[in-house]
């Protein structure tokens, strides 16, 4: 499911939830959605997951192998729960890098990993995921959660994170993906499409925001593809991990 | 997924009650990033503490490799969390020690030398006038049980030693045994004499 380019003059169109929209429209479009729901995200994360987010950003930490003195870049960090967890883990000699596109979830990140106290060896910076504003082999681990359904090439999104990876550094992308059982994949459904519109409705007053958020799960690409495509961009050792039967994934890739 | 939950929530816990004493943060700070492996035997259980200035982490799966790994059976690393002398538990034949050991004595010590400010944390839910009078009555309580369970043992360990004499008292059999070790030192002094003059008057021994 990869994004579609037309080869003619007409601009290419993406997918932004079940619509297609022209490739240079979406950032602004996924932007206006993540500017609306910045205040409430933490809040409307708890609600939609029934707080089982914070055991599947949990597995990605212990998955990622940080040591002290490691360099980490959180891509699409968001309101900063990897930050936080990496920035101490890291240690003073280490270094985590927030990066949103987002201004307003970088702000709502960086207020609240202040007003924790967490600072001292992270940085915020507004980037765009398909062209990272860092060195080559530079990090040791890049991680991205929940982030990379809204990319809108989702391929140069990949290269670019391999090219800042140091050799052996890992990549580690927690995202939405496809449920491994025909019954929870019933109930899921029902679940994104009927409850999730309403509970954002409710809490954010936009439920607009919350039916882009089932329909974009739905347009990503399944644990296999996402597996290949990190292939293809050049990972080694590319593995995943179905968590909540396959509600989300955590698929890992090591840079050669 | 149900194990990590579970870990999520012991780990929440552990830290809340590690916050009680103002010095088991700073020191956990030195170990910080130090991984700790706990294998147990029996059951056959996997867990990772990885401790750090916010109090300790534990995982059920940890990427990097293990500063140190404990290899112990279930009844030995109960007796570890609980045991005042957790030192001890870790030299027992049952525990295995694989790695940097001095990361695990100094959790182990960190933990041991724990005192918590049970009145503090109590203070924060029902305040501190509240608190006082319930921890001042708690306390008078706890004096008045100690004091009178001392005061029982004694009436009792009197009255069964010198009332009932169905037990000897403690001074009494002291004498009693001092009276044997007397005793006993003197029968190994005669056999020594006799032993001596024995070899005196063996003929082989004068030749």
């Amino acid at each position: 499911m990869t994004d579609q380019r037309k080869g003619s003059d007409a601009e290419p169109t993406t997918h932004f939830g079940f619509k297609n929209v022209p490739e240079s429209q979406k950032a602004e479009k996924v932007a206006e959605v993540f500017h609306s729901v910045a205040a409430k995200y933490d809040l409307m994360n708890d609600v939609l997951s029934g707080g089982m987010h914070r055991l599947w950003k949990r597995f990605t930490i212990e998955l990622s192998g940080v040591r002290p003195g490691n360099r980490v870049l959180d891509i699409a960090g968001g309101t900063g729960d990897l930050t936080r967890k990496f920035s101490h883990l890291v240690g003073p000699t280490g270094q985590v890098v927030l990066a949103d596109i987002n201004a307003s979830m970088l702000k709502v990140g960086r207020d609240r990993l202040l007003d924790k106290g967490v600072a001292g060896n992270i940085e915020f910076v507004q980037a765009d995921a398909e062209k990272l504003p860092f060195p080559d082999n530079h990090f040791d681990v890049v991680t991205i959660a929940f982030g990379l359904r809204n990319v809108t090439h989702k391929e140069d999104a990949l290269r670019s994170m391999l090219r800042v990876l140091k050799p052996g550094g890992r990549l580690l992308v927690l995202e939405f993906s496809k449920p491994t059982n025909a019954l929870m994949s019933k109930v899921y459904d029902a679940y994104s499409f009927a409850f999730m519109p309403l509970a954002g409705k409710l809490i954010t007053n936009d439920s607009e925001s919350y039916r882009y958020l089932a329909e974009s799960i739905r347009m990503h690409p399944n644990q296999e593809t996402l597996k290949s495509m990190m292939v293809e961009a050049g990972f080694d050792r590319v593995t995943y991990h179905n968590m909540t039967a396959g509600i989300v994934a955590l698929h890992r890739g090591i840079k050669p | 997924m149900l194990f990590s939950g579970l870990l999520a929530s012991v780990e929440h816990g552990l830290n809340r009650v590690l916050r009680l004493d103002s010095t088991a943060l700073p020191r956990l700070q030195h170990l910080n990033g130090k991984v700790i492996a706990v294998d147990c035997r029996s059951p056959s259980v996997q867990l990772f503490v990885i401790p750090g200035d916010e109090g300790l982490t534990l995982a059920a799966h940890w990427a990097a490799d293990a500063d140190c790994t404990l290899r112990a059976p279930a009844s030995s690393l109960v007796r570890l969390a609980l045991s005042q002398d957790k030192t001890s538990v870790l030299h027992s034949p049952e525990v295995e020690l694989e790695g940097d050991s001095g990361v695990l004595l100094e959790l182990a010590a960190i933990l041991q030398d724990l005192e918590l400010d049970w009145e503090y944390e109590l203070s924060r839910w029902l305040g501190p006038v509240a608190t006082q009078l319930f921890s001042g009555h708690l306390r008078s309580r706890a004096r008045w049980y100690r004091q009178g369970f001392a005061s029982l043992n004694q009436n009792l360990a009197e009255y069964l030693a010198e009332e009932s004499r169905t037990l000897v008292g403690q001074r009494e059999a002291e004498a009693r045994f001092s009276e044997l070790d007397r005793v006993k030192l003197d029968l190994e002094r005669l056999e020594a004499r006799f032993e001596r003059l024995s070899r005196s008057l063996d003929p082989s021994d004068n030749a």
